[in-house]
């Protein structure tokens, strides 16, 4: 197991980052980690990464525990919007001194994507705009080759065209290297082609780990008379609704309706699937209404 | 081709679809090899288990065979199974909806027919 979490808690003051989060990642897989803003997304990383140390239970990177820990250091790679560098020197020699510290460092390849992204070596970390800055960071992260890669939220500031292909970088480089990478994003739908498994979290809490495909066939769109879909699925929890609509719309758990489609479509009720970044966002959502229910 | 991930076709069926209509237009052969999963995930820009699952659906169905250390290779016979078993579940499934609709439309039986036929002069 590549990465082990064990009942992990994480209070800053009063406030409880993580409460109690435990799940497994399996080597060489490619986990999209989801979870609306504040949702602990960037403290778990963190703790992942040991840059931070968790209040209370363990974590373990390939077996070591990663808090303060040179071994853990040299094979893990975290990249973050507020990475910073020595402002002393520009890319080029930043490049330099990785080749030093990472056993796997990729120089050429580091220099060629730089170049590609039109970005020079003679610039400085901290002159660069935002999006600039996740590029260069991005292609640190994935020239390092670490068995273990965490990205949060790598593509922020990026515009949409070198997105794209830095979405493919990964790709790519995953192909030629297989290696353990969690990318965090609030847009599942960005990462789903790049994802096998989605770790979904919510206030702290592991919401839902499973592969994507299957988060995909998780729940189902009914729509028609809301009156009568609620009487057809009298025991079925409700993920949403909304009735303002001209047809009324209900979110169900898939298995709530198994084997029932041509009886439903014979009312009238027709039955659409919910794509996985959909899942997410009701799985987390606070009311069965959304924005609707504060307007009522 | 393009995946397409909004599709609620899961991802690794549409793999599945594309290798068997590759067959099925003599683009793959009896006895030819098959593209490994991280060529389908180059091509197709996706993640390589998700490719892998695509192919193991189709050595399931026997369409595909394994070499060790080789690849995967075409099943004799192949194409003749994907034909009986598209005709026997994605048309009837395509023609119930085209049915169905005409229903709704009230189009004729005869109507249909002459639709039809027109698309097909067009193909």
């Amino acid at each position: 197991m590549a990465i082990v979490c064990n009942e992990v808690i994480k209070k800053y003051r009063n406030h409880k980052a993580l409460k109690s989060m435990s799940f497994l990642i399996e080597e060489d897989k490619i986990t999209g980690l989801i979870g609306r803003n504040g949702a602990g997304k960037s403290t778990l990383l963190k703790i992942v990464a040991g840059l931070q140390k968790a209040t209370s239970g363990h974590v373990q990177i390939y077996g070591e525990q990663p808090f303060n820990n040179l071994k853990v250091a040299s094979n893990l790679v975290f990249i973050e919007d507020t990475m910073s560098f020595s402002p002393i020197f520009n890319l080029g020699e930043l490049f330099q001194m990785a080749k030093d510290f990472f056993p796997h460092w990729q120089d050429d390849l580091a220099r060629k994507l730089l170049a590609y992204a039109n970005i020079s070596e003679k610039e400085y970390h901290h002159h660069l705009s935002k999006g600039q800055k996740s590029t260069f960071n991005l292609i640190y992260g994935l020239a390092t080759r670490c068995k273990v890669t965490l990205l949060d939220e790598p593509m922020n500031g990026m515009d949409e065209a070198i997105r794209s292909d830095m979405y493919r970088a990964i790709l790519k480089e995953y192909i030629a290297f297989p290696r353990t990478i969690i990318i965090s994003s609030h847009h599942l739908h960005e990462i789903e082609h790049l994802t096998e498994d989605v770790l979904l979290i919510n206030h702290g809490h592991v919401t839902l780990h499973a592969p994507l495909e299957d988060v995909k066939g998780l729940l189902v769109k009914l729509v028609g008379n809301i009156t009568k879909i609620k009487e057809s699925i009298p025991s079925a929890e409700i993920y949403y609704e909304n009735e303002s609509l001209v047809n009324g719309e209900v979110i169900v758990e898939a298995t709530s309706i198994a084997s029932r489609e041509t009886e439903l479509s014979q009312q009238g009720i027709s039955i659409h699937p919910v794509s996985a970044s959909e899942v997410c966002k009701y799985l987390t959502s606070q009311t069965r209404g959304g924005i609707d229910d504060v307007f009522k | 081709m393009n995946v397409n991930t909004d599709s609620s076709i899961p991802i690794y069926i549409q793999i599945a679809e594309w290798i068997e209509n590759e067959i099925l237009a003599d683009r793959l052969i009896t006895d030819g090899k098959v593209y490994s999963q991280y060529q389908l995930a180059e091509m197709f820009n996706i993640n390589p288990a998700t490719a892998g699952k695509g192919l193991t659906i189709l050595l399931e169905n026997n369409i595909l065979y394994k070499k060790r250390g080789l690849g995967m290779f075409v099943q004799g016979g192949a194409k003749e199974f994907i034909v009986e078993k598209r005709r026997d579940e994605k048309l009837t499934i395509l023609a119930k909806e085209i049915v169905l609709e005409a229903k709704r439309l009230f189009v004729s039986d005869d109507e249909l027919i002459e639709l039809i036929k027109k698309v097909q002069k067009g193909c």
